[in-house]
């Protein structure tokens, strides 16, 4: 006897189904089932993983949706071939299209409507009654011969009776009797979870969930021979399980992808014209005598495309980056295929490949039959320009976003486990916050007693197991960040389509996993808020010192710029402003344009994880013999000094010295960065090392090449992307270097970005030789500007301004409206704008120009707030005059400029007037703190406590637990490392101090210096005092700011100056 | 009566309990009236939370946690890095605000006029305060210094940390107290001024966006303000700094808002030593019920309601209500009504104060007569009954069956008191038998292996021979009361259900404890568990 499952709710019915749909079509293999189908509720979203689970345990997969109706019975829909499926797929899209995110709302009718070719089975309710067996008749007739009646018997004690009933109405209405199993889960080992799940779908603890749960564990996958068992009375519906699996023959594998068509025009073959354009741009690129070298290669590539039938891809890409270049949106492709020579001449990338002599076979290649891989960056603030014209261009109907699969993390399961098994609140907490945290996935015994818990408690174990067990399921399907997938059909018959929390935005049910898996193309339009900065500085160029440039066009190796990035000077630079690459800038000492492609490349996880970032630098500083493991790597390697740096070169290790062919080197890398790492990383990892050692490499080499491609896995740079980000690397380092003011500028428009808060770069700026003009009512506009050759501060700086109210501030001010403003009332009359607005202004301390600090201009803005003239608008048309009641001149306080410097950072998150620091540097003297810039001048070794502002607190992954503190005094910036000891001790201290000093040994290395800390001092406490007290004294025991509140409410008042970006 | 009218003369009591949240859960703890997982130790740092934005925050905290730095609207991930030893518990604002309505009743010992500060329901910890107008009540006490330490050594006693002040206006004692640095002040009504002078304008209890205002505009004191022209503050911020200011410095009245029990009619008796017996306290409630009867003989008025309030030395209030149907003052019947609650009456520590006061009152109309509390009807009819049923059967044995949410047939009905609403369904009712043994009695059965229903059984040594059977009805164990057990020993504990009528037509209800499975060397068992009717 055989079998086969129908009714199966994989973990893709979210919070429904207890097992991945792999694991279900392993098992279903393992137990000899026939065929395996996945049935999820109104969805599809498991499909593709079930599909490629089944393929690799050889079974064949029912692509299948369960359809719970709004006015029926819950029916299990299959199609029988790949129009059915395309039906099945758009049935669901309409119901998801009028549902809100995430819900679908079908009828009966709507059923009816896409019923071709598809085969049902009908789910009986609960008490199936009269009208359900009317409905059973009706159905019957629609769908003559394709129509199931499904039976259970799932120890519910009457399932003989409930058999017997559903028998005689199958007989009476000629509708046939199939066994299913209502399958949750793949083995019964799951109960326990599936019981968690559904407590977390009801928000109840496990105590509390009574009914909700089910009685028993039956409901896993069953072999034929205990169906055939349980069905002894009705061998037939066992028998049609088959038999019904038989008859849907369709695949997954049939959805063949086909390229829109209209970036092809009329009358000429989609080669013909990329060919036609390549020619064309590369006349643009290279002027009208083209090298041979770059003839061939284009020659070339265009036959590997014209080969592959790639052309489409290359036309739909090269479209919409024209489309971007039109509406001058900065754009950059990167990805495998994107730097040939054909993307360089069809402008999609602007790194020469010729240059760089990156090989275009290298990831398109005929052997691997597969879609390239391009994904364009574009200007953060206008990609949505691009994303609408896509939309508009291939229609809502065949242009979709692909969904990316959000999953319960370590972090989200130990909490949703927790308490449903009832943990205390604290519990829950303090697993969830101190154990899984930062990305950790592994609990370990000692952790959890570290935090006061019992690792043997029962509870806590079963906890940490079922929260292992749970993450990495699917939680919700969310927009991909920029990928799309344009067809030439209706996409929704390709994939369900869903709507997106955002309005206007639609979803498909896949994510890009699914998408490679089934080889359709997708192109990520991706935002990148360094292009929109490099535009607007290209723009700010060009207006105020007359020169026009492009990513091009920008002067190509600049050695006055590389010697700033030899400094580590690279605040705000694209890519090597982090902590980490400052580090590598001065060891790595960049002198050309391949070596910050390096550069680039060289601090990712892959390389570090692969420890090979010490060995590369070694050889480069000539203190390591150059040499190869073997020829056949020479070539591979020969570029990067015989260490494997980039993505692509450890998979050529992978093929040249493992004897891996492509296709399972790819299979690799795609494990490494996509499904859940499954058994199969063994096999890999056995057969890479094993294959190395056969071919002579050392076991050591081996290994570390196959830890790197590990740490490849998810954050992957190839050597082209490297490439594209070098590229803005090169060009924002060279704006900073030549026009500081510039590109301060423009990377403050584009906030929020990058590393560092406006304050840094606007002292960086200044440092650079930079002037820098505070914001101010009558010369700033919302964005920064050039204001002769200096920097002046825009409206957008103030901290919750708004920018509607500094359009009409700018509008009023011009000379038909009278010119600059001479007051607040001045202003509040010509503007109309709110009080509130005004008062932020003088928050700001943006009154300057019209005489009053930000004290008076409040004085007098307070009293524009009471509505005591409601004939005010008579009032305007009279010239401006003093309120009718002129009052006492009242004289306020002055502001110390402690003050005045805590409300510029409360306001404006930056102060030109002066630093905290050096308010406070009298207190810091009495406690033998010194000056950053004093690091300078000392030894290694010497004990030293430095103190400063917090800027960015990082803790790379790949740092084994170390963190690093940058902190800035009113010179210089420190570099603190806290390593994982000091910091348990101080861990309060490193999270979330403002203002901190640092106790430790003084490290250097080369040019880079940093404060070992052992100690760690919060004194965060005396930025509030700066307040009040001009020279306030650090050491004052802290309650003194307590007691003055009095209050307990107030022991942490709202922190005016903020606190630093951390961990990113 | 006091002449409550003369403003100038009025003298309020602020008391504030900075740490009631925390003080009131470990005073419960204490008391024994919660369950909590574990003894508090009030030296150690403790924060109760609540779900606000973004997460857990701290709502509350006790001295210990503050000296820690552990602040209000802290995400309690924040507070568990700085302080790892925190303890947690949830902030329980209903609680909170009971327990302070308790207290502020509790002051009414030291005057009548009582109110809370603010609603009373608050959801975060520093709120919490109570209002007492003494005008007129310090000489009982022997003056105001003598009345405030009263009430501080009665506070230390009851260990909840208090701060208070008296002024002649509720703003400038409240602003004292929470302000004023110091555990207790008495302001003389002309130094308001100077008292007022170098505290935070947020003391005059502006809303925080004035009080922020007027900080950025350098005028953080309350002295700072006393130079301006009122024009000028208030062209800028209409009349709440002005008003709020003039309350302060008692400039304008400012009216408690009483609890519900204020009246003007009442009467006080204090015992030097606290009084526990009962006839002790009925005789103390029968000069009460004197004292007050002839006050309202004076006034021509009779009681609606009255109700006698005990305070006890713990600092609970005990309270006997009674409502009549028609006015009256006639001492006996007053005394009857309130005599019948006195048995019920948890004097335990003793009353060291007793407070009859009169709820409502209408004028006497002459000739009232008999008063009788008859009406009943429904289920009212029912409870005498129940009552004495109870009262001769035990409480514990008049019960109903309410249904519990558990797929275990002993565990999905529990016993309630008879009165007790049904909640939720019955399940499986057709399914289950009508009688169920206490305890399941293990049989000797034969049955088809795997799961089919038994063919024969013998039950207390009399065999059955199995007509009909129907099942397996599969019920596993809850899994999650014994984490520990493991999968093989749960799976040992999965009962199959089987509805049996054997050769005499009596039906059974049978299962076996345990599946066959390859891997079970047992023979699993069977139990006869319940009657089919």
């Amino acid at each position: 006897m055989s079998y086969a499952e129908l009714q199966v709710t994989s973990n893709f019915s979210f919070l429904r189904g207890g097992s991945h749909p792999d694991e279900l079509a392993i098992t279903a293999a393992a137990l000899g089932l026939s065929a395996i189908a996945i049935t999820d509720r109104n969805s599809l979203a498991g499909v593709v993983r079930a599909h490629v689970g089944a393929k690799s345990a050889g079974i064949r997969l029912l692509v299948g949706a369960r359809l719970d109706l709004q006015d029926g019975p819950s029916l299990l829909c299959f199609p029988s071939d790949r129009a059915a499926y395309g039906r099945l797929s758009r049935l669901l899209t309409v119901g998801r299209r009028r549902a809100p995110k995430g819900e679908c709302r079908l009828s009966l009718d709507d059923v009816l409507s896409y019923d071709r070719g598809q085969i049902f089975v009908i789910l009986a309710p609960p008490e199936p009654d009269e009208a359900f067996a009317e409905l059973l008749e009706k159905l019957g007739r629609d769908w003559p011969g394709c129509c199931y009646l499904a039976g259970h018997y799932l120890y519910s004690g009457d399932d003989r009776r409930r058999l017997a009933r559903l028998a005689a109405l199958a007989e009476a209405t000629a509708m046939p009797l199939v066994a299913t199993n209502d399958v949750h889960y793949h083995g019964p080992g799951r109960r326990p979870l599936q019981d968690v799940l559904c407590c977390i779908r009801e928000h109840c603890t496990l105590a509390e969930a009574g009914f909700h749960l089910d009685a028993n564990a039956e409901r896993h996958l069953k072999d034929a021979g205990e169906m055939t068992r349980l069905f002894a009375n009705y061998p037939d519906a066992v028998a049609r399980t088959v038999e019904l699996a038989e008859r849907c023959r369709f695949s997954l594998d049939e959805l063949r992808y086909e390229y829109p068509a209209e970036p092809v025009p009329a009358g000429r073959s989609a080669q013909e014209e990329l060919q036609r354009l390549t020619w064309i741009g590369a006349r643009e690129r290279y002027g009208v005598v083209i090298g041979t070298n770059v003839r061939d290669l284009l020659r070339h590539e265009l036959d590997l495309i014209g080969k592959l039938e790639y052309a489409p891809y290359f036309l739909t890409v090269h479209d919409i980056v024209r489309f971007a270049r039109e509406r001058g949106i900065l754009c950059q492709g990167r990805g495998s295929a994107a730097n040939s020579a054909v993307c360089y001449c069809l402008g999609i990338t602007a790194v020469d490949p010729a240059r760089l002599d990156l090989l275009f076979e290298r990831f398109i290649s005929a052997e691997r039959d597969e879609p390239p891989d391009i994904d364009v960056d574009f200007e953060h603030e206008r990609r949505e320009e691009v994303i609408q014209y896509v939309y508009e261009k291939y229609g809502r109907t065949r242009a979709g976003m692909t969904a990316t699969v959000i999953s319960y993390r370590a972090k989200s399961a130990i909490r949703e486990v927790g308490k449903a098994l009832g943990l205390s609140l604290d519990a829950v907490g303090a697993l969830a916050d101190n154990v899984w945290g930062w990305g950790g996935d592994q609990v370990e015994g000692e952790k959890v007693r570290e935090i006061g818990l019992d690792p043997g408690d029962p509870t806590v174990a079963m906890a940490i197991r079922l929260a292992r067990e749970l993450t990495g399921f699917p939680r919700h399907l969310s927009q991909h960040v920029g990928g799309f997938v344009i067809t030439r059909g209706a996409l929704s018959e390709v994939v369900p389509i869903t709507n997106a929390a955002m309005a206007e935005r639609t979803v498909i049910e896949w994510d890009k996993n699914d998408l490679d898996a089934l080889g359709i193309l997708k192109i990520d339009l991706l935002s990148l808020g360094m292009l929109t900065c490099i535009h607007k500085g290209f723009d700010l160029i060009a207006q105020h010192h007359g020169r026009k440039l492009s990513l091009a066009t920008v002067p190509a190796e600049d050695s006055a710029v590389y010697d700033m990035l030899c400094r580590a000077d690279s605040i705000g630079v694209f890519q090597v402003e982090s902590r980490a690459q400052m580090t590598m800038l001065p060891r790595l000492r960049p002198r050309n344009f391949y070596d910050l492609v390096i550069e680039v490349a060289i601090v990712r996880p892959g390389p570090i994880q692969g420890d090979m970032v010490h060995p590369y630098l070694r050889r480069r500083a000539g203190r390591e013999r150059l040499e190869y493991p073997s020829k056949d790597l020479e070539d591979v390697l020969g570029k990067t000094l015989g260490i494997p740096l980039f993505q692509e070169q450890a998979m050529r290790i992978a093929i040249v010295a493992a004897g891996f062919t492509p296709s399972e080197a790819d299979r690799l890398r795609r494990t490494m960065a996509t499904f859940r790492h499954t058994g199969t990383i063994h096999t890999f990892r056995h057969k890479m090392i094993e294959g190395m050692a056969a071919r002579g490499y050392d076991r050591d080499f081996a290994e570390r090449c196959f830890k790197q491609i590990e740490g490849f896995g998810e954050y992957g740079f190839p050597e082209s992307h490297a490439a594209s980000f070098a590229l803005l690397v090169y060009i924002s380092a060279w704006m900073k270097h030549h026009y500081p003011a510039v590109f301060a500028c423009a990377l403050l428009n584009s906030q929020p970005m990058g590393f560092y808060a406006p304050a840094q770069i606007v002292r960086d700026a200044r440092e650079h030789g930079a002037e820098v003009l505070p914001v101010d009512i009558n010369h700033s506009d919302w964005d920064c500007t050039i204001e002769a050759g200096a920097l002046r501060l825009g409206l957008r700086q103030i901290r919750h301004f708004q920018e509607v109210s500094a359009e009409i501030l700018v509008a009023k001010r011009g000379p038909e409206h009278g010119g600059g403003y001479e007051g607040p009332e001045d202003l509040w009359r010509r503007t109309g704008l709110g009080v509130g607005a005004l008062e932020k202004l003088a928050d700001a301390d943006a009154w300057r120009s019209t005489g009053l600090d930000r004290r008076q201009a409040l004085w007098t803005l307070k009293r524009l707030n009471q509505p005591e003239l409601p004939l005010f608008a008579a009032a305007q048309a009279r010239p401006p005059s003093v309120h009718a009641t002129k009052e006492a001149e009242v004289a306020l306080p002055d502001m110390p400029i402690g003050e005045q410097v805590v409300q510029d950072y409360a306001s404006l998150r930056l102060s030109l007037k002066d630093h905290p620091l050096r308010l406070l540097r009298p207190a810091l003297d009495r406690r033998d703190i010194v000056e950053n810039e004093m690091l300078l001048n000392l030894r290694a070794g010497a004990w030293v406590t430095v103190a400063g502002l917090v800027l960015v607190r990082q803790r790379p992954a790949t740092a084994s637990g170390v963190i690093f503190i940058t902190i800035e005094d009113e010179g210089a910036v420190a570099n603190i490392i806290v390593r994982p000891p000091v910091f348990e001790s101080h861990r309060r201290i490193v999270l979330s101090s403002r203002l901190l000093a640092a106790r430790g040994r003084l490290e250097r290395e080369g040019m880079i210096i940093h404060v070992l800390a052992e100690e760690l001092i919060d004194l965060s406490v005396d930025l509030d005092r700066l307040r009040e007290n001009p020279d306030a004294t650090s050491g004052q025991q802290p309650f003194a700011r307590r007691c003055r509140a009095g209050h307990p409410r107030n022991a942490h008042p709202a922190a005016p100056i903020p606190q630093a970006r951390s961990f990113r | 009566m006091e002449n409550q009218e003369n403003q100038n003369g009025r003298r309020i009591l602020y008391l504030w309990l900075p740490y009631w949240p925390t003080d009131r859960l470990w005073r419960a703890q204490q008391a024994g009236r919660s369950t909590p997982t574990a003894e508090l130790d009030k030296s150690l740092a403790l924060a109760l939370i609540a779900a606000r934005q973004g997460g857990q925050r701290v709502a509350a905290v006790n001295m210990a946690a503050a000296e820690a730095g552990i602040g209000m609207g802290m995400m309690l991930t924040d507070a568990r890095a700085l302080l790892p030893e925190l303890a947690v518990y949830p902030m329980a604002p209903e609680e909170d605000a009971r327990a302070l309505a308790g207290l502020a009743d509790w002051c009414g010992r030291y005057s009548p006029w009582v109110s809370l500060d603010g609603d009373g329901a608050h959801d975060s910890g520093g709120q919490h305060g109570i209002c007492l107008d003494v005008t007129g009540c310090a000489h009982l006490f022997g003056g105001e210094d003598a009345m405030l330490a009263d009430l501080v050594r009665r506070m230390h006693g009851f260990a909840i940390q208090a701060r208070l002040a008296i002024a002649n206006s509720l703003g400038a004692a409240w602003a004292v107290a929470r302000y004023g640095g110091q555990g207790t002040a008495i302001v003389p009504a002309n130094e308001t001024r100077a008292a007022l002078k170098r505290l935070p304008v947020a003391a005059l209890r502006l809303s925080p966006g004035a009080a922020d205002a007027l900080a950025r505009l350098g005028l953080g004191r309350i002295g700072e303000l006393y130079a301006l022209p009122r024009g000028a503050l208030t062209a800028r911020f209409g009349r709440e700094v002005t008003y709020r200011l003039d309350q302060a410095l008692a400039k304008l009245s400012e009216p408690l808002l009483p609890r519900p029990a204020c009246t003007s009619f009442w009467s006080r008796l204090a015992f030097a030593e606290p009084i526990g017996h009962r006839d002790h306290i009925a005789r103390a409630a029968g000069q009460l019920i004197n004292d007050l009867c002839t006050v309202l003989e004076r006034e021509e008025r009779g009681a609606r309601r009255i109700e006698l309030r005990l305070y006890l030395a713990d600092g609970t209030v005990q309270r006997i209500k009674a409502g009549l149907n028609r006015a009256s003052r006639e001492p006996a019947h007053l005394l009857r009504l309130l005599a019948e609650h006195l048995p019920s009456l948890e004097a335990g520590f003793g009353a060291d104060l007793m407070l009859l006061m009169v709820g409502q009152s209408n004028p006497l109309p002459a000739g009232q007569r008999t008063l009788d509390n008859g009406e009943t009807g429904g289920i009212e009819e029912l409870a005498p009954l129940l009552d004495r049923l109870g009262n001769r059967l035990g409480a514990a044995n008049v019960a109903r069956f309410v249904p519990v949410q558990s797929h275990l047939p002993e565990q999905a009905a529990r016993l309630a008191p008879p009165l007790t609403r049904a909640v939720g369904e019955w399940r499986h009712v057709a399914r289950r038998p009508v009688y169920l043994l206490p305890r399941p009695e293990l049989v000797e059965a034969v049955a088809e292996v795997p799961d089919g229903p038994p063919v024969m059984f013998r039950w207390r040594g009399i065999a059955h021979r199995v007509q009909r059977g129907d099942g397996p009805e599969r019920i596993a164990p809850e899994w999650w009361h014994d984490m520990q057990a493991g999968a093989a020993r749960l799976a040992g504990e999965t009962r199959d259900y089987y509805r049996i009528e054997d050769s005499r037509g009596q039906r059974y209800w049978l299962y076996r404890q345990g599946l066959y499975d390859d891997a079970m060397a047992r023979i699993p068992d069977w139990y006869l568990h319940g009657f089919f009717a």
